[in-house]
């Protein structure tokens, strides 16, 4: 964990969640930005170890060994909204498609699994086999939740509640004006406008080429205005979602990772990068993720839900022209 | 069932997602809406004024709070405190000549000037009352509620219990609901409970009483449906049935008695009797309520009912209620309420002297004659950002009664025997949660 | 004669109500707003019942019990 200085603001580094973040604070006052940097680092691994699917000590893995597990009012909060995502996207959106990762593995080869081998995975995903009372949730054998979709988002919004919070209870009147800009590896959220009253300057891929091979990483929206595409964020979140790095690719066929719950079978035909704008970052997240579902008529989907957007399209022809199932 | 017509292209779900997303983060110390939830108690409170033109008026405070003790399960407690004070008409028709009565107690006499509405000027009352209700998931779509009430002023005592419960069916779009109800009530008059038709006496002499208090029982049932219109649209209907058994007469109203020759003058020895109502009502209503969204988010709020009992007595309700939102958290609502009734059986506004003989029950309040209440009103109210909510109201309400033809015999035809009322109402309400209360109070003393 | 209007009136509401587009889960957002709720405002329902009963000789009809109190 980090703090550095820049000329107007401070920034503050931690690593979670498989990526470098960052926390920008609006402030010359360099014991609240640590006592930030501090609380967003706390609040977004809290989220991390506590849904983690890597952890055997978390109530993640008890919900996935199959008990009955009475759970909190956060996870009953996470559930529900998994649940109303589930019918929002008619199904393209189901947080039990995790167990699919056991036949697809995107690393750039061709190695594209059975037809044999996704139909036996498919038994285990559906959302509507779950079954729910109250707080109570319990999955049938083999059955995993898996909320990677929306924990970074939801982590991104936590903290910046959370950092919301501190600033407000400030006893400064000047302390209690200060921002902060919550950075999980490219999914953003604020807590408000700067000082000045204008938003936080946020720059958005959108010029650069995609590269096909380049190494399996995540790639943040740099916050240094360098591309074309930069804007002004005064509230609410920006998430971006897309397989620019990760996919399969055969037979001049790309298989992008971002997998159809109800067929087991990549999206055809989607961005490479979706950005959104919208009035959380776990919003935006939604928006980004659901627009990467509908495929080549993402950008129709973008135009309806009337929030900014960019959309990234591989340079390949043939993917694009690819109509969707 | 309707079949849906399948959506051709991706469909706003803007809106939607946003809903849903602020139920995800609505655990925080943020949300938008107050939430009776953890440690945290919501707490609503009114003041009210009310004020008839020279005649009664009222102060009211009540402070409700509400607090969620497990999964979706709510106890609220509701506490009122009222005054009155000023005159109200005591049951007697204006002369012309002025009038001398004996108070209720007994101790004393008020007189009423020529061609006015006598009005008994001795009405002063506190009332405390207190609400409890428990309110709890029984199963995945049935929900009960329990409750007890209690209510006390110096001439009146009220206890009461009541259940309902209500299922969801048909995925939620209907609730079906059944409440009951039994509340008892002892008057303890001041002065004692006279008899029914007993003359109010010549002072010092008292009146013949029928025991110093005096109970009555009443029971209530209702059965409603609930339904879902559409997005936009909610309607409900009640269906309610009521019995009042016991002693269901006001103990200070009474009526002048005329001579027999149609004079119009009153009887010339003890010419007031105090009224005499039946010992057993049962009523029954029939409610609709329509409450709809339109597209600019303004919300329509309709309601009807059809009263009507055993005493002959039958009455229509309308309430309309539109609001407008505005930018920012205001928003605007003005009322309109109509409310026509028609008399009871044994309203009358004078007895002759035979009909003293002749009838069982009669009684002069004016709340059982022929009327129509008027009502207008505007609402005026505040949404802070996190969740508090101020509001105002202010009404106006006007009664016009119907004088009875059979009554205005003579000289009585130059009095206005049912005078119209007017009054106006003005309320103030706020509504936050107890960390917010906390917050203020730490603020204010710091 | 107006009774019997009445009831069919209020039996043909409840009936029609099969007849209506129905409204998924994600959809209720509207119907949980406050504004929306029969009794969006409890005090001010309770203090008009309250006034109302006071006044006339109809009470009720959206609820049961309450109490009651000397003013009627």
């Amino acid at each position: 964990m980090g703090l550095e200085r820049r000329t107007d603001y401070f920034v503050g580094h931690f690593e979670a969640m498989a990526s470098h973040c960052e926390v920008l604070i609006d402030t010359r006052d360099k014991n609240l930005a640590q006592e930030i940097t501090h609380l967003a680092a706390a609040e977004v691994s809290r989220i991390e170890q506590k849904y983690s699917r890597y952890r055997d000590d978390n109530i993640l893995h008890r919900i996935n060994q199959g008990t009955a597990v009475q759970v909190d009012e956060e996870t009953a909060r996470l559930l529900n909204y998994a649940q109303q995502l589930y019918h929002l996207s008619e199904g393209k959106f189901d947080v039990t498609s995790g167990v699919l990762r056991r036949a697809w593995h995107f690393d750039g080869s061709d190695n594209i699994p059975s037809v044999a081998r996704i139909d036996a995975l498919l038994p285990l995903v559906g959302w509507e086999k779950i079954q729910r009372h109250h707080s109570q949730i319990q999955l049938t054998a083999g059955m995993e939740i898996d909320f990677g979709g929306i924990g970074k988002e939801y982590a991104a919004d936590r903290a910046a509640l959370a950092v919301s919070a501190l600033i407000a209870g400030q006893s400064d009147a000047h302390a209690r004006s200060t921002s902060a800009l919550i950075n999980l590896g490219g999914d953003l959220a604020v807590t408000g406008p700067r000082k000045n009253g204008n938003g936080w300057q946020v720059g958005v891929d959108s010029g650069a080429p995609v590269n096909s091979g380049a190494p399996i990483n995540n790639s943040g929206a740099p916050l240094i205005p360098t591309q074309t595409a930069d804007f002004s964020l005064k509230q609410g979140g920006v998430a971006t979602s897309g397989d620019a790095n990760r996919y399969l690719e055969k037979s001049g066929v790309r298989y992008g990772h971002v997998l159809d719950p109800r067929t087991g079978w990549p999206v055809k035909g989607a961005p490479a990068a979706v950005t959104v704008v919208a009035a959380s970052c776990t919003d935006a997240g939604m928006l980004s993720t659901m627009a990467l579902l509908h495929g080549p008529a993402a950008e129709d989907f973008l135009r309806k839900q009337e929030v900014p957007y960019w959309c990234q399209w591989h340079k390949d022809a043939m993917n694009r022209a690819a109509t969707s199932d | 069932m309707q079949l849906k017509k399948k959506r051709q292209g991706p469909r706003n779900i803007r809106h939607q997602l946003a809903a849903a997303t602020c139920g995800l983060l609505a655990g925080s110390s943020h949300a938008s809406s107050l939430i009776a939830s953890g440690d945290n108690w919501k707490i609503d409170s009114a003041l009210l004024i009310y004020a008839e033109k020279d005649r009664v008026s009222l102060a009211e405070g009540v402070l409700s709070i509400s607090k969620e003790i497990d999964d979706d399960e709510f106890i609220n407690a509701r506490i009122v405190t009222d005054v009155l004070t000023g005159s109200s008409p005591n049951g007697a028709v204006p002369s012309s000549t002025a009038q001398t009565f004996t108070n209720p107690s007994g101790n004393s006499t008020y007189t009423e000037a020529a061609n006015s509405t006598p009005l008994n000027h001795t009405f002063k009352d506190l009332r405390n009352a207190l609400n409890v209700e428990w309110d709890t998931p029984l199963s995945r779509s049935l929900r009960g509620t329990l409750g007890g009430n209690i209510s006390r002023e110096y001439d009146y005592l009220s206890t009461g219990i009541s259940a309902s419960l209500a299922q969801d069916i048909n995925q939620r779009h209907t609730t079906l609901t059944v409440g009951l109800s039994v509340n008892k009530d002892t008057w303890d008059p001041v002065g004692g409970v006279p008899v029914g038709f007993a003359v109010m006496p010549t002072y010092p002499a008292k009146k013949a009483l029928d025991g110093a208090n005096a109970d009555k029982t009443v029971k209530e049932i209702l059965l409603g449906v609930t339904q879902i219109i559409n997005r936009q649209t909610l309607m409900q209907i009640n269906y309610s049935r009521g019995q009042g058994s016991g002693y269901l007469t006001d103990p200070y109203k009474i009526l002048s008695v005329l001579e027999n020759d149609g004079s119009g003058n009153l009887r010339s020895t003890n010419p007031y009797i105090y009224e005499n109502r039946p010992d057993q009502r049962t009523y029954q209503s029939l409610y609709w309520k329509g409450v709809h969204q339109f597209p600019n988010e303004n919300v329509l709020n309709l309601s009807y009912r059809y009263f009507w009992d055993d005493w002959g007595i039958q009455s229509h309700t309308v309430d309309l209620r539109y609001r407008f939102d505005f930018d920012g958290g205001h928003y605007l609502q003005p009322h309109l309420r109509y409310y026509q009734q028609g008399s009871a059986d044994f309203y009358r506004q004078t007895l002759t002297d035979s009909e003293e003989t002749t009838l069982s029950y009669a009684s002069a309040d004016y709340r059982l004659g022929e009327f129509v209440t008027q009502t207008i009103g505007l609402k005026y109210g505040f949404a802070f950002k996190n969740g508090a909510e101020i509001n105002f109201r202010a009404e106006m309400i006007t009664q016009k009664g119907k004088d009875r033809r059979a009554d205005a015999v003579g000289l009585l035809q130059n009095q206005q025997l049912f005078p119209d009322n007017e009054a106006y109402l003005l309320q103030g309400g706020l509504s936050l949660d107890s960390d917010m209360l906390i917050k203020y109070i730490m603020r204010f003393f710091k | 004669m107006i009774k019997t209007l009445l009831f069919s009136t209020f039996i043909s509401l409840v009936l029609s109500a099969c007849s209506l587009e129905p409204v998924q889960p994600w959809d209720r957002d509207l119907l949980a707003q406050q504004k929306m709720q029969l009794v969006a405002d409890p005090l001010e329902i309770y203090l008009d019942e309250h006034t109302y009963f006071s006044k006339e000789a109809s009470s009720g009809g959206q609820g049961v019990g309450g109490g009651g109190c000397g003013c009627n």
